[in-house]
């Protein structure tokens, strides 16, 4: 399944970068993350409560940044598992800076799932991905703003 | 079971005309709770997720579906199971029918349509094909293709007038 | 003998119990101190087993045991091979591959068993289910059979070459000197996709292990309890005689239920004995989806060879078998698909080669149908091409090639799945052909209904397609029929029942032979312990083959009653009467000895049995055929479509069906309907999607489409009775019958209603959203 997205964020790329790379502002702008912890500089794992349909249930999973280019771009690999399903995901981020100190994202990746989550969630996986990704992003926003005030 | 028994449930429920007294987790569905509990094993389940009608039971005289229920849902109402529609040398007119028009084959979704045909033909005693179709649209049934159902609702509803 | 009660209209035996809750099915059965089995799952359709803890699963309140493969030690090991490939055929390729009770180290299809968690409830088992933790690498899925095949493909058993697990070859004749003969030559590749079987039961297991009777009850929703109880045996180290095997009403089958040996058939049992507790597993609806076998997937590449005026003159059809993960059923299907392909057309020239292939999905076996679907799917597709291509009426070529009544019996000359010569035996294909477009009136249609219709805007279609089902075969069953003290009649016969009527059909059988009424005939179908000789339901084969059982068992009971009489009563036996549950005197109805009096006269508690007689009144018989019986039908309707949103309402639908003798038409018409609801899942509503990840999507009654009351259209059935000659009944089976056309109606129907429009069906199942993409490409 493809996930494919952009959004413009009201501040500059560098703070935006900034806090794309917190795992505590991560933390806050994923719906439903209860912990995150740095492994290194560049992996992540941590444990989120996704509801789907039918289901709700904790994924626990890693996340490795790789192929950076501060403050411009990387890649992102997802990996998850939990008692309804399985995540594994490969997406990348670039952001390029507008006028008005305003940075635009652009982001697209392919996501597997599988479980009861893909048997059952299926229909209703897309929307709620959207939605995840689109509240995080609105949050991690807001936080911009409010550094930026 | 200590890991859930802070977690149980008194529960009085009258079924085909009975009352039950009886103590449940709260997890436990209205399904299992007839079929497991009280030995009603005529309610059949068959898709456990409210699609395919076979535990349609009557509560208060509507249909519900017990797969969807939990058992301390029933608390205080009266449920009718196809146990308590008519017996097996005194046939309700509805089974009558089904016998006489060939309305079931392997017999599994057969006991949630006939709780269900018998709400609605109290509710609508003269309906057209159309209105039975859409009446047992809600059961699924894989041997009959229905047809023979809805002549067996249909002569039904001419000996029931 | 002119016949009472076969052919009537009976309502049936088994009713009363059904329709009044008291039947009971295997998840009725409740046993003191039972325990309840959960099933933890593969996700992955293909993955490696890294790790199994199953440590707080074991510790968790009400689990008794929790196993795993390691923990069943030298008890572990696949299951038996069911049907061998054919021994007559030259260059058999057969790679035998089969199920295993719990995964050992890797994952073939997603749904496979990794644990089995024993509790005192099920709620707790699925709970404890959910603590075993598992560490799976996953490795690349084989999804696409033509894939799989192609050199670089990852393998489904690693110790193969490839994912081939089987290759045949058939031919009868010359293709290619036809194909030199041929004025037109049709060449297409036609892909068929997978469905469920869907039966309202979910499958279930109870065991219950007497340790001091050392005897094994097994309660099973089993098409098969025969075989499965002499496989329990073999695997278990136990006498045939102590094992019991309890098929009892059984919530439909449909196929998937046949003696495949599922690993919780194989389980189930062992666990009971080695925890000395009855044991119940029931499949939940999710897992029938992803642990119950399924059918359908084949990709054709097909050519058809004709002279001008649409005679065929050959066939050519190569195609790929999709069997899933193992491939315990043997060539069943395929060899079902190759024996249909050619339809009820006399073709002479004909070749055939099918692959099966390795893939990560569920199993395939069996289901209603069988290969036929797909083999009539393929030859009235190509029907339909060639008289397109040719400018013939699509009804005057079939016309032009149904094989004439006086060539019967006509031998094919390739084999059946049974591996028996395909002789389809009896018939009058033009006269059931003929039938069916009276009754739906084919020539005012296209003349002036269709064009009338058309013209107020209306998108109306035909179809009309004959189609044969070879059914019946062996390679026995039996039955013993017992006049009873009471003047009843007990019969008991192997096979097992899913709804078929068998309480009914085979009762009309016995009354009419031993002279009782309907109701009095008991019979008992599916318990070893009754009856322990025989194979089991599948094939169209219940009314064929233990039908002749019974019949053969009950004629030879009426003789012994005649013999008996004859001396009683001091009457010659042709002067004797047998009706209404009495032998009377012809001519003096007061001298008469009901079968009650008679019964106990056969079994007398003093004086002796002659030598040379058997005590009783009671016989048994089989019957093995040397081929089966292949009736023929043919259906037709008439569908509206709304070209914008290719909603499809059925208008009329028409069914003649021949399949000898009909025992029973209320049954007989039951059964047809059932298929064709089910045919018509198969043409538009249902279809198994996966994902390339081998993870399938619509897991659910709410997502996986079964037709509805609403979308069925009545169907007419007629009959036409030609009776086959193999069996003194004279009937052929009609189980499967009313599933197979419907797919290839319906294509035929559609691409009529939408004859405007530049585009052809080569794929089934459809769905709206896939035929408005191939109407607007």
């Amino acid at each position: 399944m493809k996930i494919e997205g952009e959004y413009t964020f009201d501040g500059p790329r560098e703070a935006v970068w900034k806090l794309v790379r917190d795992p505590e502002v991560l933390m806050k702008c994923l719906p439903g993350t209860q912990t995150v912890n740095q492994v290194s500089d560049t992996e992540f794992t941590g444990e989120i409560t996704v509801r789907i349909g039918p289901f709700s249930g904790a994924f626990a999973g890693r996340v490795i940044v790789s192929d950076e280019v501060p403050p411009q771009s990387c890649t992102l690999t997802v990996e998850g598992t939990g008692k309804i399903g399985f995540l594994k995901g490969v997406g990348s981020i670039a952001m390029t800076e507008l006028e008005d100190q305003k940075t635009l994202m652009k982001y697209t990746g392919e996501a597997q799932i599988g479980g009861k989550v893909a048997s059952v969630g299926q229909r209703l996986f897309d929307s709620v991905s959207k939605s995840m990704v689109k509240q995080g992003l609105d949050t991690l926003n807001e936080i911009l703003k409010s550094n930026n005030a | 079971m200590e890991s859930t028994a802070q977690n149980l449930f008194e529960l009085a429920v009258t079924v085909n005309g009975t009352r039950y007294e009886r103590t449940v987790e709260p997890r436990m569905l209205l399904s299992d709770f007839l079929r497991h509990e009280l030995d009603l094993t005529g309610t059949h389940v068959g898709c456990e997720h409210g699609v395919c009608g076979a535990c349609s039971v009557l509560m208060d005289g509507r249909p519900v579906r017990s797969c969807l229920m939990f058992a301390v849902q029933a608390n205080g109402h009266e449920i009718t199971t196809v146990e308590g529609l008519g017996t097996i040398d005194n046939l309700h007119p509805v089974q009558k029918s089904f016998q006489e028009a060939h309305g079931l084959q392997c017999g599994f979704c057969t006991p949630g349509i006939l709780t269900t045909v018998v709400a609605f033909l109290e509710e609508n005693p003269d309906p057209s094909e159309e209105e039975i179709r859409e009446a047992i649209s809600g059961n699924l049934c894989r041997c009959t293709g229905y047809q023979h159902i809805v002549d067996a609702v249909q002569l039904a509803a001419e000996k029931m007038k | 003998m002119e016949k009472k009660l076969i052919g009537k209209r009976i309502p049936r035996n088994e009713d009363p119990r059904l329709l009044t809750g008291q039947a009971q099915f295997v998840d009725d059965v409740n046993l003191p101190g039972m325990l309840h089995a959960a099933f933890l799952r593969s996700e992955y359709a293909h993955a490696r087993l890294v790790s199994l803890d199953v440590s707080k699963a074991r510790q968790h309140p009400g689990v008794v045991a929790v196993y795993t493969a390691e923990d069943m030690g030298k008890d572990w090991f696949p299951g038996p091979p069911l049907v061998s490939p054919p021994p007559t055929v030259e260059d058999v390729v057969f790679h035998s591959r089969r199920q295993v009770p719990l995964v050992k180290d890797k994952i073939r299809h997603a749904g496979e068993a990794v644990a089995v968690v024993i509790a005192e409830n099920r709620y707790i088992a699925e709970d404890a289910a959910e603590l075993i933790e598992v560490e799976y690498e996953s490795l690349p899925v084989i999804m696409n059979i033509e894939k799989a095949l192609e050199a670089d493909s990852p393998l489904v058993h690693d110790d193969l070459d490839s994912n081939l697990a089987a290759q045949l070859s058939q031919k009868k004749g010359d293709y290619e000197a036809a194909l030199k003969e041929a004025d037109v030559v049709i060449r297409r590749r036609i892909v068929i996709e997978r469905g469920a079987a869907a039966a309202m039961e979910n499958r279930g297991v109870i065991a219950q292990w007497d340790a001091k009777g050392e005897a094994l009850t097994v309660w099973d929703t089993t098409q098969a309890p025969i075989p499965i109880r002499n496989g329990l045996a073999a695997r278990l180290g136990l006498s045939e005689s102590q094992v019991r095997v309890i098929a009892p009403y059984i919530g439909g089958g449909f196929g998937p239920k046949i003696m495949m040996f599922y690993p919780e058939e194989m389980l189930i049992p062992w666990l009971a004995m080695k925890l000395n507790r009855p044991i119940k597993w029931i499949e939940d609806r999710r897992e029938n989806f992803y642990a119950t076998t399924q059918e359908r997937g084949q990709v054709h590449d097909v050519e058809i060879a004709l002279t001008r005026d649409g005679k065929v003159l050959g066939l050519k059809d190569n195609f790929l078998h999709d069997t899933g993960a193992y491939d315990p059923y043997g060539l069943t299907i395929p060899i079902n698909t190759q024996c249909h392909v050619m339809g009820g057309y006399d073709i002479k020239n004909f070749t055939s080669e099918f692959k099966v292939v390795f893939t990560n999905k569920i199993i395939v076996t069996p289901v209603r149908g069988a290969g036929r679907p797909q083999g009539i799917f393929i030859i009235e597709r190509m029907m339909d091409f060639a008289a397109k291509e040719l400018g013939i009426d699509p009804v005057e070529i079939r016309k032009r090639n149904l094989i004439q009544p006086n060539a019967f019996p006509y031998e094919h000359g390739i084999i059946d799945q049974a591996f028996a010569p395909l002789i389809l035996d009896s018939g009058n294909y033009p006269a059931v052909l003929q039938k069916t477009l009276d009754a739906i009136g084919y020539e005012k249609f296209i003349k002036e209904e269709q064009p009338r219709l058309r013209k107020e805007g209306k998108y109306v279609g035909i179809g009309v397609v004959p189609f044969i089902e070879t059914t019946g075969i062996g390679p026995y069953e039996g039955a013993r029929v017992t006049v009873e003290a009471s003047g009843k009649v007990n019969v008991a016969t192997g096979i097992g029942t899913q709804g078929q009527g068998h309480f009914t059909s085979f009762a009309q059988i016995v009354a009419e032979q031993i002279g009782v009424k309907v109701t009095d005939v008991r019979i008992v179908t599916g318990d070893t312990s009754e009856f322990h000789w025989g194979t089991g339901t599948f094939a169209s084969r219940g009314a064929v083959v233990a039908g002749s059982a019974i019949h053969a068992a009950s004629s030879m009971v009426r003789k012994k009653i005649f013999t008996l009489a004859s001396k009683i009563l001091e009457t010659p036996e042709e002067e004797l009467e047998l009706e209404d549950g009495a032998v009377r005197v012809a001519d003096m109805p007061q001298r008469f000895i009901s079968l009650g009096e008679l019964a106990l006269l056969a079994n007398p508690l003093r004086g002796a049995v002659e030598p040379g007689t058997e005590p009783g009144l009671e016989s048994t018989a089989y019957y093995g055929p040397r081929y089966g019986p292949t009736a023929f039908g043919a259906h037709a309707m008439i569908l509206e479509l709304d070209p914008d949103t290719m909603m499809v309402k059925v208008r009329r639908y028409v069914v003649t069906e021949d399949c000898g003798t009909v025992l029973n038409p209320l049954i007989l018409e039951g059964q047809v309907h059932g298929g064709v609801s089910m045919g018509l899942g198969n043409s538009y509503y249902e279809q198994l999607h996966y994902d390339e990840n081998g993870q399938l999507l619509n897991a659910s009654f709410a997502d996986y489409l079964l037709v509805g009351a609403t979308e069925m259209p009545n169907i007419e059935v007629h009959h036409v009775e030609t009776l086959s000659p193999l069996n003194e009944l004279g009937v052929k089976g009609a189980g499967e019958a009313g599933a197979i056309p419907v797919p290839a109606v319906f294509a035929q129907a559609v691409e009529n209603a939408l004859s405007d429009r530049e585009f052809e069906i080569n794929e089934m199942p459809l769905s709206p959203n896939r035929l408005f993409e191939l109407v607007k490409s």
